[in-house]
């Protein structure tokens, strides 16, 4: 007993240090502006993106509800991010970075959740390989319906599916077809078409034969 | 004579080929001198699921945390403790600790301002946010949140929660729910001259309110407002991303109802409703403002305790597989507003899952028991929520319903099926005094909505609404009952409720009942039938050769 009390101790600063905050109007988690993950010498740099989350960014992506004003974002490896997460929406959302190294961020994640119309900063150095990491709002149906996004990391190693506008998704929807008077047109044409490569072909065959 | 030879050859060709045909072994056959062995079913571990799978074995036990009397809930998987703490108190007044230890936000339930200066806040906020479970993906075939409500059962389900913080899934690479995603949407507790602030924030990406039905509100806030949920007549729809604010003062005590009224006949079915229990106003009384889950509430109200040994929430409701289609065929919600709006019609519908506190048999033995002693009085509120009325069934008891919609009754009604129409709250006192009409004596009684429909699943029993009221000497250390009839393994097997296991598989004589081996294709058939196939073909080409030495 008397020893995890003593190890509790020592654990306390970092328990502090590994960066929960929380209030009424937001939360951060595995908030990191210090610790340098496994491979980075030091910190390469500092940068600061202004995400917004909401509504009112799925405008442009017919089909989406909630979005995040942007879907991709590159930065240099061992950067020191700041994430400054503004949040439009009178609901919940978050910015949250999933595949981390979980030494340096527990579960791989990161994350910024705001309570309501409101903003909240906070930071993470990044790794420093090749990688594309999700970023998402893992409110129930909200990564479904649009507000999902990549961080890449020196270029990223692939392209995520399902990013509103930028990738398509991995298992799409299927919508009503209705023809109309240019696909009947251009049907005919093809028919036309089939019938001339007949032709075209006879007369190439015919011309073999001649020689 | 050429036209002849055709003429023969084609008559041969079409003799030979229906023959084939005629011949050929169909999707039955018959046995001969002995009908075919029974197959033995032998469940696949790895869709096999344990009875009670539970990490905290230590919730069961009656607790005091943070000051908060929660009593001992013998089941297998009860409420967790560290929530009903938090809601009792308010996620305001809790410590970081405690409150880490539910999903719930900080602002889920705020309690503040003892009004009447009786020992308990008046002033209660609490803000509910829509979840979809089940729900399709654009990013693969699987449903998230996912939350099955029996082994290998994921229908499309909406409810209200409270607001959470965090992952909608256990953790980051699961898809499945959390404990506290889930269905029916949780029973609400206030006190009677409280004044409640309930906020709907909308997570959800269809429309959507918050009608209180059977609880005292005024029509409109004082600001103008509305307040009473209705799309058609109060107030616009709440939209995806929106926040409302309803605010009451209820005057009177009993159960209402809170559900969505935005194409009723479908949120409200989907899932959009819950208990809403006024309390009596008593000293010191701290309500548990959410049972999550519903079944037996841990702490209840000065009321409830004074007068019953336990208070106990039963929501029945239904699920209908063409309703909840289109929330797993289609990610887009035009697509999904056309089909459940324009293309299900619930005039010819029929509902296929029938859930008691939001599982199915058997998940109902895990966490809806309802553990008794003898001679104790249980208050039971039942709410139908269904789109037909219910027939309310316990096995060697006769309840007594002392209240309807949240009003006394002046002749309290003891019988053994107890009636309730669609939306109707009724409260029953379940009391285990051994006289032959209340209580028949200790056993692990069965009850459930007596329309035998809905002790299925998809029409596959027993499933649906089954739950249990067990003795205590019925019940073992896991809070497993001690039952002495079928084999259980097979209806925690994903297949059994895909109708892939015979239903007597593991009984005493299970080659009596079990599936018959399938038959080899009759061998004469399957001879004479490839023959006269041969024989076309031969035919076919005999005709060709002939065809091409004539000129
Ligand atoms: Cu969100
Ligand atoms: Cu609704």
């Amino acid at each position: 007993m008397r020893l995890l009390l003593f190890l509790l101790t020592l654990l306390s600063p970092v328990l502090a240090l590994a960066g929960h905050r929380m209030d009424m109007d937001s939360m951060v988690m595995n908030e990191n502006p210090v610790n340098l993950p496994e491979g980075c010498p030091k910190i390469a740099g500092d940068k600061t993106i202004t995400v917004k989350a909401g509504r009112k960014f799925a405008g442009n992506f017919p089909g989406a509800v909630f979005a995040y004003d942007q879907q991709s974002w590159d930065i240099p490896p061992c950067t020191r991010l700041t994430i400054r997460f503004i949040n439009k929406d009178h609901i919940r959302h978050q910015f949250m970075v999933h595949g981390l190294p979980e030494k340096t961020y527990p579960q791989g994640m990161f994350t910024i959740e705001v309570s309501g119309p409101g903003e909240e900063s906070a930071s993470l150095i990044l790794p420093p390989s090749k990688k594309t990491y999700l970023v998402h709002c893992d409110i129930a149906q909200h990564t479904e319906h649009g507000m999902k996004a990549q961080l890449k990391v020196a270029g990223g190693d692939r392209d995520l599916a399902s990013l509103p506008g930028l990738t398509r998704p991995a298992r799409p929807d299927t919508y009503p077809t209705r023809w109309t008077v240019s696909s009947v047109f251009l049907l005919l044409l093809a028919l036309a078409g089939g019938g001339l490569l007949v032709w075209l072909l006879r007369w190439l065959w015919q011309s073999m034969i001649s020689e | 004579m050429k036209y002849l030879r055709i003429l023969a050859y084609s008559l041969g060709i079409a003799l030979s080929l229906s023959t084939a045909w005629l011949l050929f072994p169909g999707e039955r056959s018959e046995a001969g001198l002995l009908a075919p062995a029974t197959l033995k079913w032998v469940p696949d571990i790895e869709d096999t699921e344990d009875f009670c799978p539970f990490e905290h074995p230590e919730w069961r036990k009656a607790q005091t945390i943070e000051g908060v009397e929660i009593s001992e809930s013998p089941i297998c998987r009860p409420d967790n403790p560290y929530l009903v703490a938090s809601v009792v108190k308010g996620t305001n007044n809790v410590t970081m600790p405690t409150l880490m230890k539910t999903r719930l936000a900080m602002d889920a339930v705020v309690k503040e301002n003892d009004l009447d200066g009786d020992g308990d806040p008046d002033v209660i906020h609490i803000k509910l946010e829509v979840a979809e479970l089940n729900g399709s993906s654009p990013d693969g075939d699987f449903l998230i949140p996912g939350y099955p409500i029996a082994p290998g059962l994921m229908p499309g389900i909406w409810v209200f929660v409270p607001k959470l913080r965090g992952m909608a899934t256990i953790d980051a690479v699961s898809t499945q729910a959390p404990e506290i995603l889930r269905a029916p949407s949780p029973p609400i507790r206030v006190e009677q001259g409280d004044t409640v602030y309930l906020t709907l924030e909308n997570t959800h990406y269809l429309p959507h309110t918050i009608h209180l039905h059977g609880v005292d509100h005024p029509y409109a806030r004082a600001d103008g407002q509305g307040n009473d949920g209705v799309p058609i007549t109060s107030e616009k729809m709440l939209l995806p991303g929106e926040s409302r604010t309803y605010k009451l003062h209820p005057r009177q005590t009993g159960a209402g109802i809170y559900h969505c009224h935005v194409q009723t006949d479908k949120h409200m079915l989907m899932g959009l409703q819950g208990l809403f229990i006024v309390e009596e106003n008593r000293p010191d009384n701290w309500l548990q403002t959410f049972n999550i889950g519903a079944g037996r509430v841990r702490h209840p109200s000065r009321a409830a305790r004074e007068k019953y040994a336990q208070e106990v929430d039963l929501h029945f409701q239904s699920l209908d597989k063409e309703r909840y289609a289109a929330i797993q065929k289609y990610n887009d919600p035009r697509l999904v507003a056309k089909a459940m709006n324009r293309e299900y019609d619930i005039t010819d519908a029929d509902e296929d899952f029938y859930l008691l506190n939001g599982k199915a048999f058997p998940y109902t033995l895990r966490d809806s028991l309802i553990v008794v002693e003898a001679d104790q009085k249980i208050l039971l509120h039942t709410v139908n929520g269904h789109p037909h009325s219910l027939g309310l069934h316990l096995h060697g008891h006769k309840t007594t319903a002392i209240a309807a919609d949240g009003v006394p009754l002046q002749t309290p009604v003891t019988r053994d099926v107890q009636p309730l129409l669609p939306a109707q709250r009724l409260d029953l006192v379940l009391d285990t005094h051994n006289d032959g009409r209340h209580s028949f004596g200790p056993g692990a009684w069965l009850f459930h909505d007596h329309a035998e429909k809905s002790v299925t699943s998809d029409g596959v029993g027993p499933g649906g609404d089954l739950g249990l009221v067990v003795y205590r000497q019925y019940l073992d250390e896991n809070g497993w009952p001690k039952l002495q009839g079928m084999d259980m393994v097979p209806f925690f097997n994903r297949q059994f409720y895909q109708k892939q296991v015979p239903v007597w598989a593991r009984s005493g004589a299970w080659e009596i009942f079990s599936d018959t081996a399938p038959l080899p294709p009759d061998r004469l058939r399957l001879i004479l039938s490839g023959l006269s196939l041969g024989l076309a073909l031969g035919l076919l080409i005999a005709l060709w050769r002939s065809g091409r030495k004539l000129p």
